[in-house]
């Protein structure tokens, strides 16, 4: 059994007197698909913050591809390989659809800005892979028609497609997805699930925080589910769907396994 | 770049080659020089303004240490002239370094107001500073500009003219090669978006320390050449005048791209010349041109043509 | 140490202090309700100063009514200069803002030297040649009128912000733009008035400090840096920050000067707001983080 992709140990977070994650594990195996449930307030964006580096734990530690990378900035742990999307729709706005794809490749890119002053082969060689990479991607989450269109001219359902392909422009080992599937209808959703698949199937893990229970029931291989900064359940979709703890603590918001 | 687009390269540099010829007399050619070394000084502001996206209101001060230290070291020191711009760049970067590495922390509009403090700081000291840089009666003559071993008369506009001419078009290639490769790249995606930039592994304080560390030394080669070339410097090239001129030159002709600082350098000391009848009027004759751009064409004049041309939807580097 | 000196210093340091204090007012007003970050400032400073002094010598009215007109053309004009060099770019990117209220401040100040002229104007106030004596201290009348005047319409700002209508609803629309509108706030309303008063107290300010020095109409960029000053130490949209910034900047200033070196005055108030930026730089007095 080879070593966890991502191990989290013991994980705390307090602001000032509030503590809003305490001592929470869990675990993410190379090609798995993790998903981070919860109600509102449950501390799943504060573990989320600090797996993609915005803030450090108070307490914990954080294992990544076998190095301890615990209160690593974001731009260090995407350089490991770790990157992660945005809530708030993010993008380059006023770049090209391929140039924002382009820009996130910055870790692939190899020849340095001496190599752009003497037009040497090896620095035409990178940008003509940069742009294979980048019209691959494109057409992976089917926006390559859109590649000269400004960021900030596409519809809203484009824009959440071309976040990902960002991500994935930075080359990941592991996708942090902060609610993917927000403000989708069932068909995108649908849409999502696959799309998260093709994903996984390109070596890519996933970790996926999301209300829509749908989407998380479709994809996610395990899920790990958080009330008011607790775990209190782990495992496989079904059983964690009916696992009392979590049922309690959605009565009344939404049905789990809908 | 395919050799289409290439060849309005080349006629534009044959001309801009060619030019002192053309115009004839004197007069004309010192505004060539003026232009040629102004529009490096826009350039290398871009880098910040236009690249980072951040704005900066002392950039003058790295104008004014560039040619203080070409002056200062060739006077004082016996520096060869012509290695004047290498020292100056050194110098205006170093300061850069160590200013930029204490503001840059400070994100939103604090940003410039700090700027404006470290450089009022800067005249202050040069001001105050009598021994070193004679304060308020600055310095005056200082060598012309010189190349070892060759005899040519750099005091004159037609010779000066092909040393700025030669300084700005590496600079503007360099910019070109700059926003062709990942360094460049990379400074556009945290002027676009900086937290996302990040997540897709750019340290962004590194990034714009770089930037900003580039574009003051490139302004301290402008200072120098300056310097060499009018003979006369005092402490008011760091003064708020300058900045507004420089800020105006790279709003005007068009922020983030190569030809628009350019454009705007040549506007500005056309203006300058064409006004000079209105006296100080002229310079409310800028000020409103700037804020008028600010208001209705922010993209400059360079987005004018990009209109009218008819190109695509997308901004990004030129 | 020579106690005399030092409490002449302490006093100076005070009264010029409350000149920064209305500037940078105005300054963290427009900044915590409007947003803005407004390089222009400076220039309604020197309005004020100026519209004061053609007052007084090309009509002869009495200095202290001068001041109050030039006051209220000024917060007139800031209106004005609002409606056309902000407003339009009410949606953009604060870069966008800043570089408008540069080329608002280039118009004026250039403009004013085009029409006033570069050379220096001395505003004859009948207060400026008659000291009083505070115990052992000397302080010159017009010094004192500045203090007082300045503390006055201060304690005014703080009383209608916190319990007049409107000054409630600069604070609403400060904490919460959208908030505000949805509650049916005018906040345009709100911005002009804002704006109108901020410039309002740096005219008086200009109005009232003007006697004490040469008038240039380049005043308004030191005007304007030292309420940046200010602001950055106290805390962009903070006013209580403004208050506490503006004399402890009078007063280290003078310190500075007096003990230091006179031609390094300026110089500490930048090395000041460095140190300051470095360390806080949410402010020194800003009870909340800054997000910006």
């Amino acid at each position: 059994m080879t070593a966890p992709l991502l191990a989290v140990e013991g994980l705390t977070r307090r602001f000032g007197g509030l503590v809003a994650v305490s001592d929470v594990n869990l675990t993410l195996a190379q090609g798995e698909i993790l998903g981070l449930i919860g109600p509102n307030g449950a501390g799943k964006t504060t573990v989320f913050n600090m797996l993609g580096g915005t803030f450090p734990p108070s307490a914990g530690r954080i294992r990544f591809a076998g190095t301890d990378v615990t209160g690593w900035p974001s731009h260090r742990m995407a350089q490991l390989g770790l990157t992660r999307t945005f809530q708030i729709t993010s993008l380059f706005p006023t770049l090209s659809v391929l140039e924002n794809v382009r820009a996130a490749s910055y870790r692939r890119a190899k020849a340095r800005w001496a190599g752009a002053f003497l037009r040497t082969a090896a620095w035409k060689q990178d940008e003509a892979e940069i742009g294979r990479r980048a019209e691959e991607i494109l057409d992976f989450v089917a926006l390559g028609h859109r590649r000269d269109m400004a960021a900030q001219a596409l519809p809203y359902g484009e824009q959440r497609k071309l976040e990902i392909a960002v991500a994935l422009g930075a080359d990941p080992t592991l996708l942090l997805l902060d609610e993917p599937a927000a403000g989708m209808n069932p068909d995108e959703g649908a849409k999502l699930v696959q799309m998260i698949r093709a994903i996984r199937d390109r070596g890519v893990s996933v970790l996926l925080v999301e209300h829509h229970m749908k989407v998380v029931m479709g994809v996610c291989d395990r899920l790990v589910v958080l009330d008011h900064g607790v775990k209190i359940a782990e495992g496989a979709p079904q059983d964690v769907a009916s696992h009392p703890e979590v049922i309690r603590v959605y009565l009344g918001r939404e049905k789990v396994g809908a | 770049m395919t050799s289409n687009s290439r060849l309005p390269l080349i006629i534009g540099v044959a001309v801009l080659a060619i030019l002192p010829f053309v115009v004839g007399n004197a007069y004309l050619q010192h505004m060539l020089v003026l232009w040629a070394i102004y529009a490096l000084l826009a350039l290398s502001l871009n880098m910040i303004v236009g690249y980072l996206g951040e704005l900066t209101f002392g950039h003058a001060a790295f104008f004014g240490i560039g040619a203080y230290t070409s002056a200062i070291l060739s006077m004082n020191y016996g520096m060869p002239v012509w290695l004047g711009p290498f020292a100056a760049a050194i110098v205006a970067g170093f300061f850069g370094a160590v200013i930029g590495y204490v503001a840059l922390r400070i994100v939103g509009p604090q940003f410039a107001i700090l700027t404006l403090g470290f450089g009022s700081i800067l005249y202050t000291i040069t001001n105050y500073w009598v021994d070193l840089t004679r304060g308020p009666m600055g310095i005056s003559g200082i060598p012309p500009f010189s190349l070892p071993g060759l005899d040519i008369d750099f005091t004159r506009a037609d010779r000066m003219y092909y040393v700025a001419l030669i300084a700005l078009l590496l600079v503007a290639y360099g910019c070109h090669a700059l926003m062709s490769s990942r360094t460049g790249r990379a400074f556009i995606a945290v002027r676009e978006n900086a937290p996302l930039a990040a997540s897709t592994g750019i340290d962004v304080f590194h990034t714009k320390l770089l930037g900003f560390t580039i574009a003051t030394a490139l302004a301290g080669v402008g200072g120098a050449l300056y310097g060499h070339y009018l003979r006369v410097i005092t402490p008011d090239l760091m003064n708020l005048q300058y900045v507004a001129a420089l800020i105006i030159m790279v709003i005007v002709g068009g922020k983030g791209t190569i030809i628009g600082p350019i454009i705007g350098a040549g506007i500005y000391v056309a203006l300058l010349e064409a006004l000079r009848v209105v006296g100080s009027l002229r310079l409310v004759v800028f000020a409103a041109l700037l804020t008028l751009c600010v208001i209705f064409l922010p993209g400059g004049l360079v987005s004018l043509w990009r209109r009218y041309a008819g190109r695509g939807a997308a901004g990004g580097a030129a | 140490m020579d106690f005399i000196v030092f409490g002449q210093q302490i006093i100076n340091g005070l009264v010029n202090g409350m000149g920064y204090v209305l500037i940078a007012t105005g300054l963290t007003l427009v900044f915590g309700v409007l947003r803005i970050v407004n390089f222009a400032h400076g220039e309604f400073y020197m309005l004020g100063a100026f519209l004061t002094y053609y007052a007084l010598t090309l009509f002869g009215v009495d200095y202290l009514v001068s001041a109050l007109l030039a006051t209220v053309a000024v917060a007139a004009l800031g209106i004005g200069a609002n409606k056309f060099f902000f407003r339009p770019l009410r949606r953009e990117h604060e870069f966008t803002i800043l570089l408008s209220s540069l080329g608002l401040s280039l118009l004026i100040a250039n403009g004013a030297e085009e029409i006033f002229g570069a050379d220096p104007k001395y505003v004859m106030s009948p207060y400026a040649d008659e000291a009083m004596e505070l115990g052992p201290f000397v302080v010159t009348e017009q010094r004192i009128i500045v203090f007082v005047a300045a503390a006055v319409v201060m304690a005014g700002v703080y009383w209608f912000i916190r319990y007049t209508r409107m000054g409630k609803m600069m604070q609403a629309t400060a904490q919460n733009p959208e908030g505000a509108a949805l509650t049916g706030i005018n906040t345009d309303f709100v911005h002009g008035y804002t704006f109108a008063l901020a410039c309002g107290l740096a005219a008086l300010a200009g109005a009232l400090v003007g006697p004490t020095a040469m008038l240039f109409p380049t005043v308004g960029a030191w005007a304007v840096l030292k309420g940046f000053i200010v602001v950055v130490m106290g805390g962009l949209g903070s006013v209580t920050g403004a208050l506490l910034g503006g004399l402890l900047l009078g007063v280290v200033e003078s310190l500075g000067g007096g003990y230091i070196s006179l031609g390094f005055k300026d110089a500490i108030g930048y090395a000041i707001i460095i140190a300051v930026l470095l360390w806080r730089p949410q402010g020194l007095f800003s009870v909340s983080r800054s997000s910006r």
